[in-house]
Formats: C-alpha cells, sequence, structure tokens
C-alpha cells in the first residue's frame, strides 16, 4: 500500500485490471519487455514450462472438469503434482493449458475481478461478462503469446444459476482471447486432439450423449480419456500407481464446486480403468 | 483569509459543526458479537448502509450516501490491491484503516476550500478465533476510535450525536451479557440499541424546543414505530460459513422472523 491512493471515481465501473493500471500494476508487461531473449532461448531448448491437457464434460448435473497433473519444460518433466484447475469463484473453475507463469497470473486476476466487481458494484458479474473478462485478459497477454513464450488456451467451466436457465456452461478459447462455447464438452492442451476425438465418437455414436451421464460414468470417462491422451502424449501424465498420482476431478453443479476424493479415484482406477 | 493560522482553526471548526449538524440524525450502526462471529445491524430508509470490504471485513456507516460510497470504494480498492499483491490473509483492517482510508479522510476534512465526507464508519475484521476479531470506528476527520466498551464484551456503536452513543453503550452494557448468544437474540439485542440511539438522537431535536423532558425510552415501542417506515438491515461475518468470504448479509425473511417476537 505504498502507492498514493488515486481518486476513487475513475474506478466505479467495477473494473479490477482498471483499478490495477491506476496503482502501476501491469499485467503482462514485465515479461513482455524480456520476451524476444525469452523467446530466442526458447526456441535452442526448453525454457519456459508448460501444463498440458485439461477437459471438460457437461453431464446430467452439471460440468466435470479434470486435468493431469504434468508440467513440462520442453523434453523436461518440471514437476508431476501441478495442479491444472483454479476455482475463480464458488461457481466457475479455470482449466489452463500453457505456460504456467502466465496462466496462474491470469487465474490470480480473474478471481479478484470476480471478486471485486461483486463488492464494488453489490450484484454478480454475469457469465457473459466472466467470460470476456477472461478473453480480454488473454488479448493483453497477445504479445507474449505471438512470441511463443507465454501462450495460454484455458477452458472457463461455470454453473449459471438463477435465470430461468440453470445448467453448466464451458467455453474454450484460443491463444489470442477469442472464446468458443463448447455445446457438450471442451479439451486443451497437447493431449487434447485424442481427449475430443474420442469425446466426439463418444457423444455421437456411444450408448447415450454426455449430457445423460450420470457423475460416475463421467469421472470414469474423464479418467480413461486422460490415459489415453498420456499413451500418445509425452506432456500428459497419467495414473501412476507407483508414486500414487492422481488426475484431479472437480465437478460445478447447483451446489457449487466440489473435488472428486482421491479415494473415489482410486477406487474408479482398481474397477473401470 | 485562510492564510492566517487563527482564520484556519476557525474554518475547521465551523466546519466541525456543519458535519456534526449534518450527522445527528443519521440512522445508528450496532456491532455484536454472537455464538459465530459478529453481527452489524442498522435501519434504513433506501439506500444500502451495511457492506462487505473483503473475506472477512464487514463495512457500516451513516452520513451521506454518496460520501459512503466513496470511502467504501478507497476501502475496497485497497483491500484487493493488497489481497491481490500479496495474499488473502496480508490484507488487514487495521493497516487499512490507518494507512487508506484514516489519511484520505483527514485530507479531505482539513482542505478546507474542498468539500469533506460528511461520513462515520464502523468496521468489523473477523479473526481466526473471538479473540483476535477486531473492531474500528473512523470518524469524518480521520480520527480512529477504539471502542469504549471493551472490557466487558464485545460490542460497539456509532450514532449522530455523542449523548446517543453514550445511550447506546449504556443500554447494551445493561443486558444481557452473553457473547454466545444466538444470531436470533443477538439481532433482537440489537435492534432494541438501535431504537434506543435513534430515539435519543431524535429526543435531543425535540429537547431543543420543549426543554427539560426527559422520559425513559421504552425501546421496544420506538423500534415498532421506526420500521412503520423503514426495514431492518443486517450482515454477519459468520467463522462457521465454508467459502472464503464470511459475510453474509441477512435476509427480510429471517431478520423479521427473529424481531417478531418483541
Amino acid at each position: 500500500m505504498g502507492h498514493p491512493i488515486p481518486p476513487p471515481q475513475c474506478l466505479y465501473d467495477g473494473d479490477f485490471p482498471g483499478v490495477l493500471k491506476a496503482y502501476g500494476y501491469e499485467i503482462a508487461s514485465r515479461l513482455a519487455a524480456v520476451g524476444p531473449k525469452f523467446a530466442d532461448e526458447a526456441h535452442k531448448g526448453a525454457i519456459a514450462t508448460e501444463g498440458t491437457t485439461v477437459l471438460a464434460i457437461k453431464y446430467k448435473d452439471g460440468v466435470l472438469v479434470a486435468g493431469d497433473r504434468r508440467a513440462t519444460a520442453g523434453n523436461l518433466v518440471m514437476y508431476d503434482r501441478a495442479e491444472k484447475l483454479i476455482n475463480i469463484d464458488p461457481n466457475s473453475i479455470l482449466a489452463i493449458a500453457g505456460v504456467p507463469a502466465v496462466a496462474f497470473e491470469i487465474a490470480r486476476v480473474l478471481e479478484h475481478s470476480f471478486k471485486y466487481y461483486q463488492r464494488s458494484q453489490l450484484q454478480d458479474m454475469s457469465t457473459a461478462g466472466k467470460v470476456r473478462s477472461l478473453s480480454k485478459l488473454l488479448k493483453e497477454n497477445l504479445p507474449l503469446t505471438l512470441q511463443g513464450v507465454g501462450m495460454v488456451v484455458p477452458i472457463f467451466a461455470t454453473y449459471e444459476q438463477g435465470n430461468g436457465k440453470d445448467g453448466g456452461k464451458v467455453f474454450f478459447y484460443d491463444a489470442m482471447g477469442a472464446q468458443f462455447e463448447g455445446v457438450d464438452y471442451a479439451g486443451s492442451g497437447s493431449g487434447s486432439l485424442a481427449v475430443r476425438s474420442v469425446l466426439h465418437y463418444l457423444n455421437t455414436w456411444g450408448e447415450k450423449p454426455l449430457a445423460k451421464y450420470n457423475e460416475s460414468e463421467a469421472v470414469v470417462t474423464a479418467l480413461r480419456l486422460l490415459n489415453t491422451a498420456a499413451d500418445s502424449d509425452t506432456a500428459t501424465s497419467g495414473y501412476n500407481p507407483k508414486s500414487n498420482i492422481v488426475p484431479i476431478l472437480r465437478v460445478i453443479t447447483q451446489d457449487g464446486i466440489r473435488e472428486i476424493s482421491e479415494s473415489e479415484l482410486a477406487k474408479a482406477y482398481r474397477t473401470e480403468v | 483569509m485562510i492564510e492566517e493560522p487563527y482564520r484556519w482553526v476557525e474554518a475547521i471548526a465551523n466546519r466541525r459543526e456543519y458535519i456534526e449538524d449534518q450527522l445527528h440524525r443519521g440512522s445508528p450502526v450496532v456491532l455484536l458479537g454472537f455464538s459465530d462471529g459478529l453481527l452489524l445491524l442498522t435501519v434504513s430508509r433506501k439506500t444500502r448502509k451495511v457492506f462487505e470490504i473483503y473475506d472477512r471485513i464487514g463495512f457500516a456507516a451513516l452520513g451521506h450516501p454518496a460520501d459512503i460510497e466513496r470511502m467504501r470504494m478507497i476501502a475496497i480498492d485497497l483491500a484487493h490491491i493488497e489481497g491481490f499483491n500479496r495474499a488473502v490473509n496480508d490484507v488487514s483492517l487495521h493497516r487499512l484503516v490507518s494507512f487508506g482510508m484514516s489519511p484520505a479522510l483527514k485530507g479531505a476534512f482539513e482542505q478546507v476550500y474542498g468539500a469533506p465526507y460528511i461520513v462515520k464508519i464502523l468496521l468489523a475484521e473477523l479473526g481466526e478465533d473471538s479473540d483476535r476479531d477486531s473492531i474500528v470506528k473512523l470518524d469524518y476527520d480521520g480520527s480512529i476510535g477504539g471502542s469504549e466498551a471493551e472490557v466487558k464484551e464485545f460490542f460497539d456503536v456509532i450514532a449522530g450525536t455523542e449523548e446517543a452513543e453514550r445511550q447506546m453503550v449504556r443500554y447494551l452494557a445493561d443486558s444481557d451479557a452473553d457473547p454466545h448468544r444466538s444470531l436470533e437474540k443477538a439481532l433482537q439485542l440489537a435492534a432494541l440499541t438501535w431504537a434506543v440511539g435513534m430515539e435519543t438522537a431524535e429526543r435531543s431535536d425535540q429537547a431543543e424546543r420543549e426543554e427539560g423532558k426527559t422520559e425513559k425510552i421504552d425501546a421496544v415501542k420506538a423500534l415498532k414505530e421506526h420500521l412503520k417506515t423503514r426495514r431492518v438491515e443486517a450482515a454477519v461475518l459468520d467463522r462457521n460459513r465454508p467459502t472464503a468470504s464470511k459475510f453474509l448479509l441477512l435476509e427480510e425473511k429471517e431478520l423479521r422472523s427473529a424481531l417478531k417476537d418483541l
């Protein structure tokens, strides 16, 4: 709080990135300044850590969001316990694929943006407004994306309530910030090609469409999908029984966010995967 | 004229008188501990007076609505900047008030060519346990008041006049002092305390006209009379809420059912 207090009048629109700017904080500028050098190094070998393969499936009660645990830097496994699902508010999850350094910062700005909006404007931000906020942040990250060092391609999953159309919603983004609504599912990251292909197959020719899955069916499907992605993509970790590292799965329903416990996942692995 | 020191002191004194005149009919605010945390209560006509600043910080004020809004915005901006730049646990009421809100109020008050804030603020922070809760009273000139009442238990009030505040604290100190009271009990006691404060402030008006009449205040009757044209507004900072934010604005239904047996 070392800064002089700017007059709050200019901040009355509830825009938290605007407040940050008024206090002298630029979201991507520090990284962007060293971008060219960084990009050069990145081409020579591994430097930026990346996270991979997240997916979201709309099922009967809401949305299931899943992410593997691996973060890589080139051909090096940086970390096998990365958490790629970030709770942004009581009903929304950001699933990140791409460079965690940027993605975590974006998530942090987003989380505070929603809280700030709700407290200052005394109403919740609409789903469209939330989706748009993320899009704006990704656009601000464009210089880093173009330099090839700070690309983030997230999925935003939320449960909409109170306007007569309760239900889960899934949005995915390209690296430049364009947003698309996933009608039934979305996948992102290096392993997502496999994931999306299988989901398309299941949704179109499977026993029943994804929207009719119950929770345990959705969980088993997500676990199988992550293993499928890990089979062909080295940057995705499957289930590793030796070190007991399991993926992270969360559901968003009308009761908010709930994490699928490790014991539930272990049971699913034993019997179904 | 302000260049002369005496004139400046005079200008400040005039300003104090003006602000206190503006504030004296303001609706009081009561802060009270209950079994799960802290309760902030006031009674308002239209504009909202009780707000959330951050996960564990509540804000209630009396005064001009536009000034209340400006102070609220300063507090929210500072809290969120700190929570973003460092961590949620680094946001503290003490720093927010001492380094942000109080200097802003003092600055505006002493700039005799500019408009001062016409506002009195009561802030509460919920600690990890009840020993670490804190309350801050903030006056229009930026002075920070502690609680006179802390010795006995955790409560505090703000009102338009000092006399009203004194009467409210006395009423609270004389009543049931169990800090583990239920929310319903706390709501009832807070609402009655509010009525004592409002009635005292209004009577001091009348007293100027018809001197020497001091009748004992019937809190229940006064509250019922006021609730014909106003509504109770209350929020809790509840330690048991599962979410990161412990603040909850109470719904009118809950308030009505708690106050119906008075």
